[in-house]
C-alpha cells in the first residue's frame, strides 16, 4: 500500500536538495562512524601511533575482562528495570493527561520539561535529593521518624538511578502515547458505553489494543535509550578520578577509549553493545507480529 | 546518551582535519593545559609578557578542565594536528613518551646551558629517559597536612607540628570527630582521597617501610609485607574509628570534606590553597606526619612537553625557557596553585610571602628533602583504576581488605604486563 503524494519532475530535484542535509549527516555521521568503529574494533589503536591489526583479540579481551562483564551486567539489569518502568510510567502520565481537565496544557508541559533540561543539571539535583545526610528525601523520612536511607549506596543505587532515568524519560514517552490515545476513534468508546462496558473493560479491550503500535514503538525507543544510557548514571554514581559505582557499557567504552589508550578495545565493546540492541530489535519485531494491532 | 560517542568522535576528526593552517605574520605557538578559568587569565599574562620580549612569536593559550583536556588532546593526536606545547602530569608521561608522541628536548637543553641547574632534581626525574629529557617540569606539588584552625581552637587541641606521627594523627582525628544527638557524624577528624595514591596511601606505605611498585615497574608491591600494615592503619581510621568519611560520605560534600568545612584535617597539595582560602575558615599547613620507618611525602610535578609532530617546536621551546626563567616563575607563583620548580624562586619571598595566602609556605618547600617522586610508568590510569576501584567497597565496609588487596595484586600486575 502506498500513501501520500508522489514527487513529480522538478519536485524530485527539490526533494533531494531538501533531504540532503539529513542524508549527508546520516552518511558521514552514522554510517561513517559505524564503519570506523567496526574497522577499529579489529585493530589495536592508542590514538597516537598507527593502528595495528589485532584480529578478534579485542572481542576476546572484552569478554574475558571482569570490568566489561560487570558493565554488561549493569547495562542489562538497568535496561530490564528501565524499559518497563518508562513504558508504564509514561503510559500512566498520558492516560492522566488525556482528559478534559483544567490546565492540562500546563501539566503536559511540566511532564515534558525533563526531556529538554540539561541532564547534568538534573542529575546534580537528583544527587542532592538522594544525599544520605543532607538530602531532601532523607530529611522528609527522618522528620517522620524513619531511618535515613543510603539511596546511592551499594544496595539501592541501581533503583535510584533507574528512578531518575525514568523520571527524565516520562515526557517523551507521554507525547508518543498521547498521540496514540487521541487517534483512538471516539465511536469505539461510545459503542462500548452503550453496551455497558466498564472503565477497566474499555481500557483493556479498546485502549490497549488500539495503542499497541505506540507501546511497541515506545518499548523500542526505551530499549535503545537504556543501552546507551550514560549521563544520569555517570553523574549520580561518579566517584572521583573518573570512576563510577555503577559502570555501564557506554562508560566502559569511554574509559577504555579515552583514558586507557585502548580505542580498539573500546570499539569492540561498542560493537558488542550494538549487537545486543540488534538482537533485541529482531526479537521485538517477531513479537510485534503477534501482539501489535494495526487498524 | 542520545547519540553514540563515536558520532561525536568522527565529527571532531573531520572538523579538525580541515582546520586552516597559520598564515604569515608572527609564528603562532599553540599551548594547551588543564586548569580553571582563573588560570587562563594568569597564563595569558605570562604569554603576553613573553610576546612583549619575543614579538615574532604569538602564544595562544587553550585551558580546559582535566577531563576535557585529555579527551581533546587525544583527539588532536588522532587527527595528527597536535598543539606545539602541552602540559603533562608526570605520572602520565610514560604513556605518551613510550608511544613516540613526544619530542626529545635534550638537543634544546644542551643549547640552553644551565637552564635546568636551578630546578629541584626530584621534579626532573619523571621526564628522564635513556635518550635525555623529553619534558621539563613547570611547577611542583608536595603533599602536606592541612588543618582547620577553627576546629582545633574549638576543642582546645594543639595544632599539628613536625613531631606528629601517623598514630598521633589517628588519635587526634578521633578526638575531632563529632556526632549529633542521633549519632550522625557532623564533623570528621581527618579526610583524604584514597582512590589515587598521591594524597595519602603512597605516603603511608613508604612511611611504614613498604613500596608501591618495583623500580622496573613490573611488580605491584603495594599489597605486600609492610605496605599491608599501612592499609590496615588506614582501614582502622576509616572503618574502625570512622574518623574519616568514606567515599559515599565525602561524595555528599563534593568529594572534599575539608573544603566543605566538615573535616578538621586533610593531606593535600598546593593546588587547593586558592580554593580553601575563599571558604571562610582559618587553616594552616604542617609536615606530613611521620611513620614507623620515618617521614616520607609524595612529590609530583606538572611539566611541559612538545609533541613529536609539533609545527613550531623551536618557538615552543623559547616559551618553555621563559616559563622557567625567574620572571616567568614569579608570574606563575601568583596563581598560588603550586610550588615553583625553580629552587631560587621557591626559596625567595616571591613564593614564601604570599599576602593572599598567609600560610606556612615553607612547609611545602621543606618537604622536598624527604619526598619520594610519585611513580611514573606506562599504563598509569588503567593500573590506578585497578587499585582504586575495588578499594571503594572496602572503605564502605562492604568488602574484606585483605581479600581485596590479594585480588588487586593480580589485576594490577596483569596491567603492568600488558604495558611492558
Amino acid at each position: 500500500m502506498e500513501y501520500g503524494l508522489k514527487a513529480l519532475g522538478r519536485e524530485k530535484f527539490w526533494l533531494w536538495i531538501l533531504l540532503a542535509p539529513t542524508l549527508i549527516g546520516l552518511l558521514f555521521g552514522t554510517a561513517g562512524s559505524l564503519l570506523a568503529t567496526s574497522t577499529l574494533s579489529l585493530f589495536k589503536w592508542d590514538l597516537i601511533g598507527a593502528p595495528a591489526w589485532n584480529g578478534i583479540q579485542n572481542y576476546i579481551d572484552a569478554f574475558t575482562k571482569p570490568e566489561f562483564l560487570l558493565a554488561l551486567k549493569n547495562t542489562l539489569v538497568f535496561s530490564a528495570l528501565y524499559v518497563p518502568g518508562t513504558v508504564v510510567a509514561s503510559l500512566l502520565a498520558a492516560l492522566l493527561l488525556n482528559r478534559k481537565i483544567r490546565g492540562v496544557g500546563i501539566f503536559r508541559t511540566l511532564f515534558f520539561l525533563p526531556s529538554i533540561t540539561s541532564a547534568v543539571a538534573v542529575s546534580l539535583i537528583f544527587s542532592w535529593l538522594y544525599a544520605k545526610d543532607n538530602g531532601l528525601l532523607n530529611t522528609i523520612i527522618t522528620q517522620f521518624g524513619g531511618q535515613a536511607v543510603n539511596w546511592l549506596g551499594t544496595k539501592n543505587v541501581m533503583m535510584s538511578v533507574v528512578i531518575a532515568n525514568v523520571w527524565g524519560a516520562v515526557g517523551e514517552g507521554m507525547v508518543i502515547f498521547l498521540a496514540g490515545l487521541q487517534a483512538v476513534p471516539r465511536e469505539y468508546y461510545e459503542a462500548a458505553t452503550v453496551d455497558g462496558g466498564s472503565g477497566w473493560a474499555r481500557f483493556w479491550h479498546i485502549t490497549l489494543p488500539m495503542i499497541s503500535p505506540s507501546i511497541f514503538f515506545q518499548t523500542l525507543l526505551a530499549t535503545i535509550n537504556a543501552f546507551q544510557a550514560f549521563e544520569y548514571i555517570y553523574m549520580l554514581t561518579r566517584q572521583g578520578n573518573g570512576n563510577s559505582s555503577v559502570p555501564v557499557v557506554v562508560f566502559s567504552i569511554y574509559r577504555n577509549g579515552w583514558r586507557f589508550f585502548s580505542m580498539g578495545l573500546a570499539s569492540a565493546q561498542a560493537m558488542i553493545l550494538a549487537a545486543f540492541i540488534v538482537v533485541l530489535m529482531l526479537i521485538y519485531f517477531q513479537l510485534e507480529k503477534r501482539w501489535v494491532v494495526y487498524e | 546518551m542520545k547519540k553514540s560517542i563515536f558520532v561525536v568522535l568522527v565529527a571532531i576528526l573531520l572538523l579538525t582535519a580541515c582546520g586552516p593552517k597559520a598564515s604569515s605574520g608572527p609564528t603562532e605557538v599553540k599551548v594547551m593545559m588543564w586548569g580553571a578559568p582563573e588560570e587562563l587569565a594568569v597564563w595569558q599574562s605570562v604569554a603576553d609578557a613573553f610576546t612583549a620580549k619575543n614579538p615574532s612569536i604569538k602564544v595562544t593559550m587553550d585551558v580546559a578542565d582535566w577531563d576535557s583536556y585529555w579527551d581533546k588532546l587525544n583527539t588532536l593526536y588522532a587527527a595528527n594536528t597536535p598543539p606545539d606545547l602541552f602540559a603533562m602530569d608526570a605520572p602520565l608521561f610514560q604513556d605518551w613518551f613510550s608511544r613516540g608522541a613526544l619530542k626529545n628536548l635534550q638537543p634544546y637543553i644542551d643549547k640552553s646551558t644551565s637552564l635546568l641547574d636551578g630546578l629541584y632534581p626530584v621534579t626532573l626525574q619523571a621526564y628522564q629517559t635513556p635518550d635525555g629529557y623529553f619534558g621539563v617540569p613547570r611547577d611542583a606539588q608536595t603533599i602536606v597536612l592541612f588543618y582547620n584552625k577553627d576546629m582545633f581552637d574549638a576543642t582546645g587541641l594543639a595544632y599539628p607540628d613536625d613531631t606528629w606521627t601517623l598514630d598521633k594523627l589517628r588519635e587526634v582525628a578521633k578526638q575531632l570527630t563529632l556526632k549529633d544527638a542521633s549519632g550522625n557524624t557532623t564533623q570528621w577528624g581527618f579526610s583524604a582521597d584514597l582512590w589515587d595514591m598521591e594524597l595519602f596511601w603512597s605516603e603511608a606505605i613508604w612511611e611504614y617501610g613498604g613500596d608501591v611498585i618495583s623500580a622496573d615497574h613490573t611488580q605491584t608491591l603495594l599489597t605486600e609485607g609492610k605496605a599491608r600494615d599501612a592499609w590496615h592503619f588506614i582501614y582502622s581510621m576509616m572503618v574502625t574509628d570512622k574518623s574519616m568519611p568514606n567515599p559515599d560520605e565525602s561524595g555528599q560534600f563534593g568529594g572534599d570534606p575539608f573544603d566543605a568545612g566538615v573535616a578538621a584535617m586533610t593531606t593535600m597539595g598546593h593546588w587547593s590553597v586558592p580554593q580553601y582560602s575563599t571558604r571562610g575558615f582559618k587553616y594552616d599547613v604542617a609536615p606530613f606526619p611521620s611513620g614507623p620507618a620515618g617521614r616520607v611525602t609524595s612529590v609530583n610535578s606538572a611539566g611541559f612537553v612538545i609533541p613529536a609532530g609539533a609545527a613550531n617546536p623551536e618557538q615552543a621551546w623559547e616559551f618553555i625557557k621563559y616559563v622557567l626563567s625567574t620572571d616567568g616563575q614569579i608570574q606563575t607563583v601568583k596563581l598560588g596553585l603550586a610550588v615553583p620548580a625553580v629552587k631560587s624562586v621557591a626559596e625567595s619571598d616571591a613564593y614564601l610571602v604570599q599576602p593572599d595566602f598567609p600560610i606556612n609556605q615553607k612547609v611545602f618547600t621543606d618537604a622536598f628533602a624527604y619526598a619520594h617522586m610519585k611513580p611514573v610508568f606506562k599504563g598509569y590510569d588503567a593500573w590506578a583504576s585497578a587499585v582504586g576501584d575495588p578499594l571503594i567497597a572496602v572503605w564502605k565496609g562492604e568488602a574484606d581488605l585483605d581479600t581485596t588487596l590479594d585480588q588487586i595484586k593480580i589485576a594490577a600486575d596483569a596491567i603492568l604486563a600488558e604495558n611492558k
